[in-house]
């Protein structure tokens, strides 16, 4: 029997219907998962499990593989910092600090508000913009240790329900690894890649 | 580099500049004559392997179901453009995916992009949806009785899932762990054990462009040992980095002086690593005016892999970049293979303690050793001791060590500190 | 394809079966190449990169794992060369980087592969000075098992035994790099029948069994190889001891039967026999109570009475239950005490096992365990394997998951190979025939399919006991019409029962699955003397006998009737009204509690033997030690009352009894100790041949319908319950799942009834109160209630049931 609301057990079996095998819906469903919640709870892997047919520790073994499923409590915006050898290169580590000292949250941690949650990471795929940071996955590129700081501050202060990569570039971001063409008004809601229907909803003045 | 129209993801512009146009000839073909024309076409892979694309789908087995994969898991340290093929012309890959998916009789496509990726997967599925509305997609494409659907993966953070198997298995609902080789292609055995062609975002990309113009119009572009032209990603201290299509065969200077626009604050280059993180680095002294091609790259002890140049000035502190790229390999890791989850961790452990200053002096020796366990040998392409190169791709850092900076390692031993001044970072 | 490949090893010509991996073609050809991943019963992982060595390749020499890669004619293959060297000294000194240096205080320590390369190969001094890896010291996988992940070397081992083994994937890597580990889902432990296999193969000290954690250490062991009999497969063990204690089982690997492999059960059920509870002395009844006697007192008055009712009433008056449990020259021992010295054929091992004993011990044709693996179909109509044959679940497991065989499985609930099944059919406890009726009429095209394909085995044995005793033949009568090559394998569960029946522990059955019957019977004459020609009584009509006095006196041999039968009313009564009970035991029971005279007998481990398993291998037990006290083997003591009463068994020891076995049952020619000891490591399987056996064709009877009834009652046995012997088992008693009731959701709602609360259980036959399991493995209208458990009572076996929710206290 599934915990889930009807809505996003419609999606679970969409989701399925889209693989010649139950258990490639794993991953997906895993975010469904973490979107009911804000993280990965042990309940959702159990309700994953009962899916795909397959033991709660199969889907484990999974999650916990993978870096972007987060097992405990994750603020509202998942703040993560490339730290790889071009962001290095260019400043990435100030950037961090900057960040961590603004927030005064360190890397791996979440505020006590539920706010924040600053991690550093592997490459992100935007050397040619670096250094990068992503919000809820969402990129900005060409970030200093001051932009950064406002970025921290905003985030705290206005609270955005959605956040919007073409947005936060604008507002934060400097050098791009290349031109992203015309602004699109979606983006995330939570701490996991604004995809349909991977359980984010992620639109603004979409349907 | 192309020029975007800003409207270039949709599938009016790429209609307007000749999109789809190939699929309904590619329909017209046989399988034969497909896999024939990319073979004569001398198609590499653009995934970091540089396998010629035709060869590898003359190897599908003749079970069917066969799938295609599209890997857009790009997530080489230095490498971005195929995130710039997915989120400016969706189309193009999609119109190569069906030519790929038609000429290895598959009716059911992944594509699997990374988890961080979610713009440029968005856009690929709108471009998806859209396709699917005109029929280029789905049951029977472009008014023929051939079915193909897609479906995109994301993954979740795992950068050892673009290794084909691991990919598979990623697909599968299961660990990205590298599957054991033999079988060298899952074009044999592959997704759910059927046979199956793993292609890169870039490849896939050009078909439409190869068949448009000829397998032999095609093999012109570019070298004559490595043809077609090729994106390259350049990052790190240069003026102006980017994704630069060029041709196979320019020098490096060119290409870091002259498309790259030069060093950042006119400092000198200290050195570049030529093919995405894995890569054993070069060095102005001896690699400036080599040609960029695989066979010249290769004969250097290196490799042009996934196209990604990362460049490091004079200011850089080379422990301190071979620690980001170790560490990155270790934590990349899958852990399967002993020497590849043990090895690649004791090396950062070691290049940590180096960088702050407690280094010992029998340390480098040390890193080659443990690097010898790795990879014996210390030779490129390496002999390996593990079931994929991501172990082995570790130790290139440490190569360049050994082979151009053994002193500033010693300096860092003997002043307990970084030599180096910490440069400001221009921008 | 030829029949083998030469390949080059070391310059040395090897020859190889083609598609063997290297590591096994190297190692049979006399080349060790070192391994810690590699299990030769699992697929290969090739993760731990030790067994790394050098092929000459197109391209030159390459490096390949010798576990992953399979001979190819011509292969050249290097295994020692300084490539080669550089490569398992790297993978060694990785291995050593963070594994903790406590040897001195591990379990595995002198027989860890581990420590042995490390002595052989090994750097000595670490040179790795950075911080070790740090995990919380053992933690519980399971009521069993303990891992330390310290010690680990992350061979995956643990984790494919359980998914490809086992079946029950509850144990895996997590993270992964350098911070992977092996662990189980929080709060959902390793609960495997298996989990102990793990803890065998585990290559270093990571994975310790409570039983024996810290008890032994390994070179102070003796060994003897045995067979366990706590299932009918009987799988293969090594008896550790020390000072004359035992101390651990291990699996052995036999082709024939377990690959090695062992239940829990098998495994860490032997605690019983060093319980302090064993029977030490002769126990005499002296006005209402049990006191200690001498041997002799006890033999003389057991022989007196014996006597006495013999001159009163004949052989008619005895009765004889068990003898199951012990080795098949016991069960002679018993079976020809019974015949010449009672002068009765009412006698029987069968405790709750109800199939004919003519369809158990001569059936044709009878499938061999092997035959499993080259089935095309396999069917599988009785109990849930994995509950009561854990060696044949595995072995039918793999036949289905590896070897592409097509699994029917009939059941009236879920079972534990319904995973790999192709074909499932749940039926209405009862409604066993009528399903049967509905498969011979084609509505089950599948199934009908299924079993016309090639080669069928059919597992069939008493599901549920609604469906009675003659369902299972009937099944085997239905899949012997439908498939052209049909192999049959009747189930039985109780320890030796098939070597039991073999020497005649049946009212209907002499020695060597021979009728009872005035030939017969004549033809043991010279060694046997005269001897009852009529049939006799079996275990439910002796007991019946009992109540009405025909029956005077009992012997009861290593059973109890009161716990083991389905409706034990019948056994209760009995043994109230019995005139004269002997029983002969390692334990009191609730049977044998009220005896006249209580013989100690001694028992697994303490007596050599044969024994005789499901598919009529007979394999050799051995002991390592003597019975506790004054214990005697079965038929010593038998010997002795014989004796006494003036009818000698002529019987001196047990490998005199086992040269009389074949002698008088001419399909165990041949099978001698030295035999079975030397040549036959495996076994020897005893045909169907000489003269005089039955050949056994099995026949659909008829059976009853199923009744009408909104609730039905299904009781079967789960793996652990409160069996003597389990009682006695401290690790094993406490995992049995007690006194519990599954029902469906659908039915807890209807019933109100909530997890864990209590339920009454109302039958014809019996009632009880058991807390409530929800389970959508129990269709609806299905109520499952386990077997003999501590605290439920015995519901009977007529599948009609009331059940209401109780307020729960
Ligand atoms: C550790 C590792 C990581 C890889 N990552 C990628 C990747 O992110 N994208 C990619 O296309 N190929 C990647 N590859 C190469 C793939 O295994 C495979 O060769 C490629 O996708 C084949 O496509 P191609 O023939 O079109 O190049 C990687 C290989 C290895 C060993
Ligand atoms: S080399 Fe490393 S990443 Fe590749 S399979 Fe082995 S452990 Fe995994
Ligand atoms: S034994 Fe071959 S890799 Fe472990």
């Amino acid at each position: 029997m599934s915990h889930w609301s009807e809505a996003t057990q419609d999606r679970a079996r969409e989701i399925i219907s889209r693989y010649p095998k139950k258990r490639s819906a794993v991953m997906p469903l895993l975010y469904l998962a973490m979107a009911e919640e804000g993280h990965l709870s042990s309940e959702g892997m159990e309700e994953v499990a009962r899916w795909v047919e397959v033991t709660p520790a199969q889907v484990q073994a999974v999650a916990s593989f993978y870096t972007m499923y987060k097992r405990e409590r994750t603020g509202r915006y998942l703040i993560s910092c490339c730290t790889s050898i071009s962001c290095m290169l260019l400043g990435g580590d100030d950037v961090l600090h900057a960040i961590e000292d603004e927030s005064g949250v360190p890397h791996g941690e979440t505020d006590e508000k539920g706010l924040l949650t600053v991690e550093h990471v592997e490459c992100l795929g935007a050397c040619g913009g670096a250094p990068a940071v992503q919000v809820n996955y969402e990129l900005i590129e060409g970030v200093t240790p001051d932009r950064a700081r406002d970025l921290v501050r905003w985030l705290s202060g206005a609270r955005p329900a959605v956040v919007n990569t073409d947005e936060m570039q604008e507002l934060f971001g400097g050098v791009r690894s290349f031109d992203w063409g015309p602004k699109e008004g979606v983006g995330a809601i939570g701490p996991y890649p604004a995809f349909q229907p991977l359980g984010t909803v992620g639109s603004e003045g979409l349907p | 580099m192309i020029d975007h129209p800003t409207d270039s993801h949709t599938i009016e512009r790429y209609e307007a500049t000749g999109g789809y146009q190939q699929p309904p000839r590619a329909l017209g073909m046989t399988r034969d004559e497909l896999v024939e024309t990319v073979k004569d076409s001398g198609l590499a892979g653009r995934g970091g392997a540089g396998f010629s694309t035709g060869l590898k789908w003359s190897f599908l087995a003749p079970s069917r179901p066969a799938y295609l994969v599209v890997n857009a898991d790009e997530s080489e340290p230095g490498t971005f453009k195929d995130r710039q093929l997915l989120e400016r012309d969706p189309h193009q890959m999609l119109e190569g995916l069906i030519i790929t998916g038609v000429a290895n009789e598959v009716h059911h496509a992944f594509i699997y992009i990374r988890g961080e990726y979610p713009k440029p997967a968005r856009r690929v599925q709108a471009a998806i949806d859209d396709a699917y509305a005109r029929r280029y997609l789905g049951k029977g494409i472009f008014g023929t009785d051939y079915d193909l659907e897609v479906t995109v993966h994301l993954g979740a953070g795992a950068y050892i899932c673009g290794e084909e198997t691991a990919l598979i298995n990623s697909l599968e609902g299961l660990r990205g762990e590298p599957r054991l080789k033999p079988p060298y292609f899952p074009a044999a055995k592959g997704l759910y054990m059927q046979p199956t062609i793993v292609n890169n975002v870039e490849t896939i990309s050009a078909l439409p462009h190869l068949l448009e113009m000829g397998a032999e119009a095609f093999s012109r572009l570019g070298h004559p040992l490595d043809t077609g032209t090729f994106m390259t990603s350049i990052s790190g201290h240069v003026n102006h980095p980017g994704n630069y299509e060029i041709p196979h065969g320019i020098t490096w200077r060119q290409l870091i002086y002259e498309v790259a626009g030069g060093i950042r604050g006119d400092r000198e280059l200290k050195a570049w690593i030529p093919g995405g993180a894995s890569a054993p680095w070069f060095v102005p002294a001896v690699h400036l005016d080599q040609q960029i091609t695989k066979d010249v790259c290769a004969e250097a002890g290196s490799m042009l892999g996934s196209g990604a140049v990362i460049v490091m000035d004079e200011t850089t502190c080379v422990i301190r970049a071979a620690e980001r790229i170790v560490r990155f390999f270790a934590h990349e890791s899958c852990g399967q293979c002993t020497p590849c989850r043990e090895g690649t961790t004791w090396l950062e452990m070691v290049l940590r303690r180096l960088e702050t200053g407690q280094g010992r002096p029998i340390d480098l020796d040390l890193m080659l050793d443990v690097s010898d366990g790795i990879s014996i040998g210390l030779a490129w392409p390496p002999r390996m001791t593990t079931i994929c190169p991501l172990g082995p791709s570790a130790v290139s850092p440490i190569i360049a060590l050994r082979d151009f900076f053994r002193k500033e390692v010693m300096e860092h031993v003997e002043l307990g500190r970084c030599p180096l001044e910490r440069a400001e970072v221009v921008a | 394809m030829s029949d083998s490949v030469l390949i080059t090893v070391d310059g040395k010509q090897i020859e190889a079966a083609p598609g063997e991996m290297l590591i096994k073609a190297a190692q049979d050809g006399g080349t060790y190449i070192p391994r810690f991943c590699w299990h030769e019963r699992m697929n290969p992982v090739g993760m731990c990169r030790m067994c790394l060595v050098e092929v000459d390749g197109p391209r030159g020499p390459m490096m390949i794992t010798a576990c992953t890669n399979p001979v190819a004619e011509g292969m050249v293959v290097d295994t020692q060369n300084d490539t080669v060297k550089k490569a398992q000294e790297a993978v060694l000194e990785f291995l050593l980087a963070n594994h903790p240096l406590d040897c001195p205080i591990c379990d595995k320590g002198g027989e860890c592969p581990l420590q042995d390369q490390a002595m052989s190969h090994g750097p000595g001094e670490s040179r790795f000075v950075e911080i070790k890896r740090n995990f919380e010291k053992p933690i519980s996988v399971s009521d069993l098992v303990l891992l330390d992940r310290e010690r680990c070397i992350l061979c995956a081992r643990c984790t494919r035994f359980s998914e490809e083994i086992s079946g029950d994937p509850l144990i895996e890597f997590m993270e992964r790099g350098n911070v992977t580990e092996v662990n189980t889902f929080p709060e959902l432990p390793f609960s495997s029948y298996f989990s102990g296999n793990t803890v065998q193969i585990c290559p270093v000290g990571a994975l310790t069994a409570r039983p024996y954690r810290f008890r032994a250490r390994p070179w102070d062991l003796t060994k003897v190889e045995s067979s366990s009999l706590y299932d009918t497969a009987h799988p293969r063990i090594s008896i550790h001891a020390s000072q004359n204690q035992i101390l651990r089982f291990i699996g052995v690997d036999n082709d024939a039967t377990n690959h090695g492999w062992l239940s829990d059960k098998d495994r860490f059920g032997f605690q019983y026999i060093e319980s302090k509870e064993r029977l030490t002395s002769p126990l005499v009844n002296r006005g209402g109570e049990l006191v200690e006697a001498t041997w002799n007192e006890a033999l003389d008055i057991v022989a007196n009475r014996i006597e006495l009712i013999r001159d009163e009433d004949g052989g008619g008056a005895f009765g004889v239950i068990g003898g199951a449990r012990g080795t098949n020259e016991d069960a002679y021992a018993l079976s020809k005490f019974a015949r010449v010295v009672l002068e009765t054929n009412n006698v029987d091992a069968r405790v709750g096992d109800d199939l004919a004993s003519h369809f158990l011990a001569a059936t044709v044709d009878r499938a061999l365990i092997s035959d499993l693996d080259d089935a095309d179909t396999i069917l599988v109509w009785g109990p849930d394997l994995k509950e009561e044959h854990p060696t044949l679940y595995l072995r039918v497991r793999r036949a289905a998951q590896e070897l592409g065989v097509t699994l029917v499985v009939i059941h009236p609930r879920a079972t534990g190979l319904d995973d790999r099944a192709a074909h499932k059919l749940t039926y209405r406890p009862g409604g066993g025939f009528a399903l049967l009726d509905d498969i011979a009429q084609g509505e089950h095209p599948d199934v009908s399919h299924a079993l016309t394909a090639g080669k069928v085995v059919a597992i069939v044995g008493q599901a549920c006991h609604a469906d009675g005793p003659k369902l299972a033949e009937s099944v085997a009568a239905l899949a012997r019409n439908k498939a052209g090559a049909v192999k049959i394998m009747p189930l039985a569960r109780r320890a030796n029962i098939y070597g039991a029946l073999d020497m005649g522990l049946a009212p209907d059955l002499l020695p060597g699955r021979a009728a009872v019957d005035a030939i017969h019977c004549a033809n043991l004459a010279a060694t046997w003397g005269e001897i009852p020609t009529v049939p006799g009584r079996d275990t439910r009509r002796i007991l019946e006998g009992l109540e009405d006095g025909d029956v005077r006196c009992l012997v009861l041999v290593g059973a109890d009737p009161v716990r083991d039968l389905p409706d034990p009313r019948v056994a209760v009564e009995g043994l109230d009204t019995a005139e004269y009970l002997i029983a002969i035991d390692l334990f009191l029971n609730d049977s044998n509690r009220s005896a006249d005279v209580i013989l100690p007998a001694s028992g697994f481990a303490e007596k050599e033997g044969t024994v005789t398993n499901v598919e009529g291998r007979v394999q050799k037990v051995n002991a390592i030690r003597p019975g506790p006290g004054q214990s005697r083997p079965d038929w010593a003591i038998l010997a002795d009352i014989a004796e006494r009463t003036g009818r000698p068994l002529g019987l001196a020891a047990p490998d005199a009894i086992s040269k009389e076995i074949a002698e008088v049952a001419p399909a165990y020619t041949g099978v001698t100790w030295d035999h079975l000891e030397w040549e036959a490591r495996d076994g020897a399987v005893v045909p169907l041949s000489g003269s005089p056996p039955i050949h056994y064709i099995p026949v659909a009877l008829a059976g009853p319908r199923p009744p009408k009834a909104a609730l039905m009652l299904h009781v079967a046995r789960t793996m652990y319950d409160d069996g003597v012997l389990l009682r006695q088992s401290p690790s094993l008693h406490p995992l049995a799942p007690g006194a519990v009731a599954h029902i469906n959701p659908i039915d807890a709602r209807k019933l109100g009834a909530q997890p864990g609360h209590p339920v009454q259980v109302v039958t014809k036959q019996g009632e009880g109160e058991f807390s409530v399991v929800i389970d959508e493995g129990t269709p609806a209208g299905v109520i499952f209630v386990p077997f003999n458990q501590v605290a439920g009572s015995a519901l009977g076996t007529d599948p009609v049931v009331r059940v209401k929710a109780v307020a729960a206290k």
